[in-house]
């Protein structure tokens, strides 16, 4: 009967087995405390790569060499009395006096004005959402949101594209009503349903801050530039009752330059100023005053479209960017 | 039968709570040894702001400008308490030869527009006289005292050959800003704003709150140079436009031109210098 129970439950069991198995066997790194309670044993000292920053999530960090032999003991200094390595190896118990005297030594490693590159683009994609805000249209301004894609074919040039979407966020500024009431004079306005581009981007300079004298963040510069297309049309301002205006594509070149701040070695946060320059398509602020004129192609009223100015179109973009592979090997050790 | 398979896979999931329990503290202080024990985190930094006043000479330009664009000659004189802070003046002054209009300005006068009775307050009767530049707001100088805060400080490479230290800084004040915008008219006892004389303009100080960010870059140890950002919002009239104080929300033309009639607006700079630094060598950390 006992032997029936078994086998009938048999998968019941088996789990319960399996879930007992599987419990996590926790490992702690931390070293048992000293008998004696007090601070824990201080682990060996590790060689700081020659000249270089101590880069906590370097995945390249050399294996540490064969540890030098410390300074022996003054006889009669017996360490800070908190056990741990004085206990077990009194030749490895770090002095003050000892370590005080090696800080201050004079250190003849190489040292580089800049270090190994911290991130490392060659081979790797960027994937760039960003918030694009126009700087130089006090009349409308064309924010959108947008997303750029580059390859870097070397650790300075990649090839790129990026498209902006404006649309529903053009924004007519209450200051051209008021010069309208104020003048009875009109500023042609346009607005963008959205723009793309094919581009190269130059990393020339690259460098790193200092926070608070706490913390390091690497940043480069890059210099940006292509071509595309932005698709345009004239918001109806002069005549807004008889006219009315499709989006057409303009062919738009841009240059640029931004900054990108590195938080690890695949994520950063980016700011850009870019220029898209390209000939845009001003409504008439001429209105024909009679049907036959209006439908008169001669007439320099008739025409809904008039003036078509060379247009640059500066824009901060800001967003993140996110490297893939994340990870990488340096070709040559620090 | 079912109850004894929940009753074990119960008893599993207890005991994976309780062995799951950490018996000690998983977190380990990190102790520092070996020579990089007790040392500072830089060493030998050039100190290029402590102890040192500044003074950094250029232009400064206005953004995104609807009827005059503004070129400041400007100055900071700073000194600098500790590396990270400083405490100091912005000031500039823009003769009028350096207040530009903008196309605007320019097409105002030269299309051919009605000048009627619903245009009578804001614009002259005859085009020209006066031109419409000569009633349009224009900054004319501009005070600023100010602190500096600088907590980024590193260096910048260049192609892989120049090296140059460089730092990051916010700064904030109250700025004190000379405007010159349109007078009074159109109040009982005043003059009408039909009249030329109403479109003469006046003197008024703008108090403002200016705030930005910038980089200075040291090729040298006495020479900086300075790449800033300012904002400093406030509400001015720029067109000499009577647009507000009657209606609804006192958002329709009241025929004055008094303070109604200023309007918000988000003032931005760019500023560009030299700098250069007392005493000529900066100190060096220990």
């Amino acid at each position: 009967m006992w032997k029936g129970f078994l086998m009938k439950h048999a998968r019941c069991w088996l789990l319960a087995v399996v879930a007992l198995w599987l419990l996590p066997q926790a490992a702690f790194a931390q070293p048992k405390k000293p008998a004696g309670g007090g601070k824990p044993p201080p682990t060996a000292p590790e060689p700081a790569p020659a000249g270089g920053d101590i880069e906590i999530d370097d995945p390249n960090v050399p294996a540490p060499e064969e540890p030098t032999e410390p300074a022996p003991a003054p006889s009669g200094e017996t360490g800070d009395g908190g056990g741990g390595i004085c206990e077990i190896d009194p030749t490895a118990c770090p002095k003050q006096g000892d370590i005080k005297a090696l800080s201050e030594r004079s250190v003849k490693a190489d040292v580089y004005a800049v270090q190994q590159i911290y991130a490392l683009r060659r081979g790797r994609f960027e994937i760039n959402p960003y918030w694009s805000q126009s700087l130089n249209d006090q009349f409308v301004s064309h924010p959108g949101p947008g997303l750029a894609v580059n390859y870097y074919l070397t650790n300075v040039l990649a090839v790129g594209v990026n498209g902006t979407y404006y649309q529903p966020f053009n924004s007519d500024a209450d200051f051209n009503f008021e010069n309208r009431r104020a003048t009875r004079i009109a500023v042609p306005l346009t607005e963008y349903l959205g723009g793309y581009a094919v581009n190269f981007t130059y990393v020339p300079m690259y460098g790193k801050f200092a926070g608070f004298s706490q913390f390091i963040f690497h940043y480069d510069g890059y210099l940006v530039g292509g071509v595309g297309g932005l698709f345009t049309r004239p918001i109806p301002v002069i005549d807004p009752d008889n006219r009315k205006f499709d989006f057409e594509h303009r062919i738009a070149f841009n240059l640029g330059f931004g900054l990108r701040i590195f938080l690890n070695r695949w994520f950063a946060v980016t700011g850009e100023i870019r220029n898209y320059i390209y000939v845009e398509h001003l409504e008439n602020t001429e209105v024909a005053a009679t049907q036959a004129a209006a439908q008169n192609p001669n007439d320099p009223a008739s025409p809904w479209i008039k003036e078509k100015p060379l247009t640059v179109n500066v824009q901060a973009q800001v967003g993140i960017s996110v490297f893939l592979p994340f990870s990488w090997e340096y070709r040559l050790p620090k | 039968m079912k109850q004894a398979c929940k009753l074990a896979l119960a008893a599993a999931a207890l005991a994976t709570g309780v062995s799951a329990v950490p018996a000690t503290a998983s977190a380990q202080e990190i102790q520092i040894t070996g020579p990089l024990a007790g040392a500072p985190a830089g060493r030998k930094l050039r100190l290029y702001r402590e102890g040192r006043a500044e003074l950094a000479l250029g232009g400064g330009f206005t953004l995104l400008d609807e009827y005059k664009r503004t070129i400041f000659i400007s100055g900071r004189l700073q000194y600098n308490v500790f590396d990270w802070l400083g405490i100091g003046v912005f000031g500039g002054f823009s003769p009028e030869a350096l207040s530009l209009n903008t196309d605007l300005t320019d097409r105002i006068d030269s299309t051919p527009a009605p000048r009627n009775s619903r245009t009578a307050v804001n614009l002259p009767g005859t085009v020209g006289q006066p031109a419409f530049e000569q009633q349009t707001g224009k900054l004319g100088w501009m005070a600023t005292p100010q602190v500096t805060f600088s907590p980024f400080r590193g260096k910048l490479a260049l192609f892989q050959k120049l090296f140059v230290d460089t730092d990051l800084y916010l700064h904030g004040g109250v700025a004190f800003v000379g405007v010159k915008e349109r007078g009074d008219c159109g109040a009982p006892g005043q003059t009408a704003c039909t009249a030329a004389a109403s479109f003469q303009q006046v003197d008024r100080v703008a108090v403002a709150p200016s705030f930005g960010l910038g980089l200075t870059l040291y090729p040298s140890n006495f020479v900086s140079i300075n790449l800033e950002y300012r904002a400093f919002p406030f509400s001015w009239n720029r067109g000499g436009f009577d647009s507000r104080g009657a209606g609804p929300d006192a958002s329709f033309p009241d025929n004055r031109i008094d303070s109604e009639d200023r309007t918000f607006k988000f003032n931005q700079m760019i500023f560009v210098a030299a700098g250069f630094h007392l005493p000529t060598s900066p100190k060096v950390s220990d």
